[in-house]
């Protein structure tokens, strides 16, 4: 009896490497999905830089580093992890990529990371260009306190991405994965902060604005850029999100 | 002694209300070529989701080359090669690129020169995807699905929309592969008549002809394969519209 040869080969690094690049220049080649989360952020930051970067708050900060950074650095993580790595995703599963892949011994969890990986390299790029044109052209200061900031933006990423993997694992097609999105990254963000300070919404929505991933981001990073503690609830808020929205896309993620 | 490559007991499966597959079953020996053949709706492409693994039977039973296409995935994925109907690649990405993706999946696959010349696309190898005609795009797929020296390999209407060159060529490629067991879905007769030892007639999700194409004509007292089609199934079979 020959049963096949086949002891279970899973794909290699080699492998895992090739799916990464091939997922960068899918991205690098669809030139209008980087121009959210690299212009929205820095339209926001242009918008909002000159008045904000005047007005000293505390320890030598300015209103530009405590309220628009924080505010800024949320958009980037937020457009990219909840809209456009899920569009691309649900895009993946219309078209019948995911389905072509399925019939291969590459799995899915390939897909996911090499979308994550160079979601990454996108969310980085764009904090990166925005904190350059705030620190050369506005005068903004870097956090008091750099390693929270720097760990608090892994963690807000790492909850973005997992809200967008929930509604790529969800969404019936591309386009309702390109709306829910937009409502859920425009909802978030609307009790966050994205249209001005929580303190002008009700106290209930602000409060659960707070304990929402966007305005948690964004209320962790403020204090760590003026060097105070930075708030249980909004580590917990990131944290609970990231774990939860893995779980359930892990569960929910289909092929077809 | 001899295990055979696909052994299929009873399939059923059911959409809701719609049964897709009612009863089928099938013994396919390792090296030959099986022609599925029917009209749309007949069943064929659930056949083939039952064999790949993609869908489980509501009832019934199918082993590849001894593997249960759902408990042992991973171990059929590397010994099995689909062409699927209506799958899109990354559109971005060069027929070189798509090729390396794929090879990587395997631990000893062919190599790229070897795919593209199988299929007639060395020219081809820096262009995108998207910018392939559409029996580029066939050739390519087919490509894809032989990367890994599948043993089995599985394609789900191959020259659906093709012009007739473009259809020789791949009947050309799929003529090369001498040792492999081969699945072909069809509603095209010359194909069928040409490249496959044996023929499963499905009609209303079940096997109700199978035999050599010979043999088909042979029992039914048709002039031709075409003709027996009509006689077995009492309906013609018509000439399936590319939809997206």
């Amino acid at each position: 009896m020959t049963t096949a040869t086949a002891a279970a080969h899973r794909p290699g690094l080699h492998s895992w490497l090739t799916m990464i690049r091939c997922e960068a220049k899918m991205v690098v080649r669809d030139t209008a999905g980087l121009v959210v989360p690299i212009g929205l952020p820095l339209l926001i930051l242009v918008m909002n830089a000159s008045a904000a970067g005047d007005e000293e708050i505390t320890a030598g900060r300015t209103a530009l580093d405590l309220y628009i950074l924080p505010l800024v650095f949320t958009i980037v993580t937020a457009t990219i992890g909840i809209i456009n790595m899920p569009s691309f995703l649900a895009y993946y599963r219309r078209s019948g990529i995911l389905r072509r892949l399925a019939v291969t011994p590459a799995s899915p969890a390939m897909v996911l990371v090499a979308q994550v990986v160079v979601s990454l390299v996108q969310a980085i790029l764009g904090i990166g260009l925005a904190f350059a044109v705030a620190v050369l052209a506005f005068g903004a200061h870097p956090p008091v306190d750099v390693g929270s900031a720097v760990g608090i933006v892994v963690v807000s990423i790492a909850a973005m991405y997992a809200l967008g993997m929930v509604v790529a694992a969800l969404a019936p097609t591309p386009n309702s994965a390109v709306a829910i999105g937009l409502v859920g990254f425009f909802g978030l963000g609307a009790l966050g902060g994205l249209f001005g300070g929580r303190d002008s919404l009700p106290d209930p929505l602000a409060t659960l604005g707070e304990w929402l991933p966007f305005g948690a981001s964004v209320e962790a990073l403020s204090n760590a850029w003026a060097g105070q503690p930075v708030e249980a609830v909004h580590l917990l808020s990131l944290a609970v999100s990231a774990v939860l929205g893995a779980v359930i896309a892990a569960m929910f993620f289909r092929w077809d | 002694m001899s295990e055979p490559a696909i052994l299929a007991e009873g399939l059923h499966k059911r959409y809701g209300d719609t049964v897709a597959v009612d009863d089928i079953s099938l013994r396919v020996e390792r090296g030959e070529t099986w022609g599925i053949l029917g009209t749309n709706g007949a069943g064929k492409t659930t056949t083939v989701e039952l064999i790949a693994g993609l869908r489980a039977p509501d009832s019934g039973s199918v082993r590849v080359l001894g593997l249960d296409p759902r408990r042992d995935r991973a171990a059929l994925r590397q010994v099995l090669g689909v062409q699927l109907q209506h799958a899109y690649l990354h559109g971005a990405l060069t027929v070189e690129e798509l090729l390396g993706l794929y090879r990587s999946f395997y631990p000893d696959p062919r190599s790229t020169d070897e795919l593209l010349e199988l299929v007639e696309l060395t020219k081809q190898r820096r262009t995108r995807f998207e910018k392939l005609s559409g029996g580029q795009q066939q050739r390519l797929s087919i490509a894809l699905a032989l990367a890994g020296r599948p043993q089995v390999v599985i394609l789900d209407e191959l020259t659906t929309g093709l012009d007739p060159r473009a259809r020789r060529r791949m009947w050309a490629a799929v003529e090369s592969l001498r040792e492999e067991t081969v699945i072909l879905v069809s509603h095209a007769m010359e194909e069928v008549e040409r490249l496959c030892d044996r023929v499963a007639l499905i009609d209303g999700g079940r096997v109700i002809a199978s035999g050599t194409p010979a043999d088909l004509v042979a029992q039914s007292g048709a002039a031709d394969l075409d003709e027996a089609f009509v006689v077995l199934t009492g309906k013609e079979l018509e000439i399936e519209e590319e939809s997206a």
